[in-house]
């Protein structure tokens, strides 16, 4: 990519510009968010400059740019579930977690997949179905409300943890988000699980940035919760596109906890940072 | 408005074009760089984007254009031109005829918003005087019957449906017979949602096609849908005859610009948005007072292509 640039002593941006645009380019069929793209393209481009051509022939371009991508994928802090539970099963409390995210990304079939991948590592796990709009649900009941109440029967019953579902609902949807942030605040979870498809393109940047924001600007808390980590949905309908997850760690800066690659409660891994980012360079 | 984003960032590239006192290679280039990035951060599919800028050129060409000819204007037209060409394929779906019985067939990804969009198509043409039925051949996902049937009860439609028979075929035919002899003249069935990673899906979804003999396949996609939207779009139509496609969830951010990926994939044209959650969050969508609004630039019907 870089070799039409090779002979030169010392790297300016003009000498980078025609490499990095092929980068973009290349990011953006991968389904990164042009957004996203840019600004990685301007990292790179600023790591880049005025380095002498010498130790840039050394980091060849793509291990550049890998290192780059992998240190975006991987978190800062990083969250072990497992080992949270049991801390919370010690103090006899059970670990909250509270699924949401757009219409139909898929947070109550992930949800199943995470019970039961729990309950493979013998916890108790109690669901709490507080998407009151879709299939059969009822549209009375106050989804913080209900929440409430099942922490406190999965207290009463000794469950470690409860998994709360919630309806889908668009970032920019005020009513819906105010709602949401009410039952993050009544209930205090441990989690806060944003549900993303791996097929989102663009928006992806926009459901993120406004679902930490909302929550912050809605919240009756003077430090609200924000979201904590990422459950990517649909992964096995993308191909090659993985862009999506990039842009979600890129501007929330939360991890991808969970992957989700099918219909069925097994289809649930962790993300595979190098296997990303090989595929997004390929 | 939907895509109103795209709309007004096409509108004023074009305007800065315009600001521009002499148009060479350089303007023009600018312009189309905007224009391109615009339809990028709206998941219009890479090489359709790329596609359309060649074109644009070389309609352009600003070499051969004689001095006096009006440049904007023809600029102005190629791009309006290469929109329309992209967001329309040229031919209107077939459309359902009130009192003769059609049979319309919903596909679409997994959570694209096919249940609730049937409702809707349904709901819109009970409103006008027809009397349509829901069919629900989703026997894969739990509570998909009980979803369709909420729905249909809401909406004083007639439903048809099993909770023990597992053969989406079987179901899909039964539903259509029983409604065809109740003379419903508008027979919606409603699918699982399916990925072309997952031959079995398409090949269930081809039989029930194959077993119902739809009037008409709409392909239903979720507006945010990102660079995937023409791979699968394309797939589905390589497996069953789609015939039009709705845009879903056009109430939240997304920009939309995968529904042209998907018209241009299938071939079909985008016949209805839906705006939100509720049975009469939809409306019916038409392209070249779309796209002409989109540019700014008031009615241009007769500034098209023939
Ligand atoms: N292919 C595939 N499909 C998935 C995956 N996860 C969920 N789905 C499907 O996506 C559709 C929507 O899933 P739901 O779990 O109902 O989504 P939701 O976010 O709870 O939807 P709402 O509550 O309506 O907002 C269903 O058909 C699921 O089977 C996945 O990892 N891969
Ligand atoms: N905001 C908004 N939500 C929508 C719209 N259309 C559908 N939804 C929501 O999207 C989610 C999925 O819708 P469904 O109709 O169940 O999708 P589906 O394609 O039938 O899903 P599967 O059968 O699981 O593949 C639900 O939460 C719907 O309420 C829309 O136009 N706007
Ligand atoms: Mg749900
Ligand atoms: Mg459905």
């Amino acid at each position: 990519m870089f070799q039409s640039i090779a002979g030169k002593a010392n790297l300016e941006k003009a000498d980078l510009e025609p490499a990095l645009k092929a980068l973009k380019d290349r990011l953006m069929t991968k389904n990164v968010a042009e957004e996203i793209a840019e600004k990685l393209c301007e990292s790179v481009a600023v790591s880049l400059e005025g380095k002498k051509l010498g130790s840039f022939t050394r980091i060849s371009s793509t291990a550049a740019m890998e290192e780059a991508l992998v240190r975006i994928l991987t978190p800062r802090r990083s969250i072990d579930i497992l080992r949270d539970v049991h801390v919370a099963k010690e103090q006899h409390k059970p670990y909250v977690v509270v699924f949401v995210g757009v219409n139909g990304v898929g947070k109550s079939t992930n949800l199943a997949k995470v019970a039961y991948w729990l309950q493979q590592h013998d916890i108790n796990v109690m669901m709490a179905a507080c998407d009151t709009f879709r299939s059969g649900a009822v549209e009375q009941l106050h989804p913080a409300i209900v929440a409430k109440e099942a922490i406190q029967e999965a207290a009463r019953n000794g469950s470690d943890v409860v998994l709360v579902d919630t309806a889908g609902r668009m970032q920019d949807n005020e009513p819906l988000m105010r709602a949401l942030s009410k039952l993050i605040y009544v209930n205090s979870p441990d989690l806060v699980l944003f549900v993303g498809e791996a097929l989102v393109g663009n928006d992806a940047v926009d459901q993120l940035s406004k679902f930490n924001q909302k929550l912050a600007d809605l919240s009756p808390s003077a430090s609200p919760r924000l979201i904590d980590g990422i459950l990517l949905t649909k992964f096995d309908t993308i191909d090659d596109k993985v862009g999506a997850a990039l842009s979600m760690v890129y501007i929330s800066g939360s991890p991808v906890m969970f992957v989700g690659c099918g219909q069925s409660y097994t289809d649930l891994k962790k993300l595979n940072v190098k296997s990303i980012v090989k595929t997004l360079l390929k | 408005m939907v895509l109103a984003e795209l709309g007004g960032s096409i509108s004023r590239a074009l305007q800065q074009m315009s600001n521009a006192t002499i148009i060479d290679e350089k303007v023009l280039n600018d312009c189309l760089n905007e224009i391109t990035r615009a339809l990028l951060q709206s998941d219009v599919q890479f090489k359709l984007v790329r596609d359309m800028q060649t074109n644009i050129k070389k309609i352009v060409n600003l070499d051969d254009l004689a001095a006096g000819h009006n440049k904007r204007k023809i600029i102005q037209q190629a791009i309006f031109n290469e929109l329309c060409k992209m967001l329309d394929p040229g031919k209107p779906s077939f459309t359902p005829k009130k009192a003769k019985p059609s049979v319309v067939m919903f596909v679409g990804l997994q959570g694209s918003g096919k249940t609730t969009t049937c409702t809707k198509y349904a709901y819109y043409h009970q409103k006008k005087g027809w009397k349509p039925a829901l069919v629900c051949a989703d026997t894969f996902r739990a509570g998909a019957f009980d979803q369709l049937k909420q729905n249909a009860t809401k909406a004083k439609i007639p439903f048809y449906g099993s909770y023990m028979e597992s053969d989406p075929v079987k179901i899909a035919v039964e539903g259509v017979e029983r409604f065809k002899k109740e003379s419903c003249d508008l027979i919606i069935v409603d699918t699982s949602g399916r990925h072309k990673q997952e031959v079995a899906l398409f090949e269930e979804m081809r039989q029930v096609s194959e077993a119902t003999n739809p009037d008409l396949v709409i392909f239903v996609m979720d507006s945010s849908i990102g660079q995937a939207a023409f791979d699968q779009a394309q797939a589905f139509k390589q497996s069953v005859a789609v015939g039009a496609v709705i845009v879903t969830k056009m109430d939240g951010h997304a920009k939309g610009g995968g529904a042209l990926s998907a018209v241009a994939a299938t071939k079909s044209p985008v016949i209805f948005i839906g705006t939100g959650e509720h049975m009469d969050e939809f409306e019916v969508f038409d392209v070249k007072p779309f796209v002409s609004r989109l540019l700014g630039m008031g009615d241009l019907s007769g500034f098209m292509d023939k």
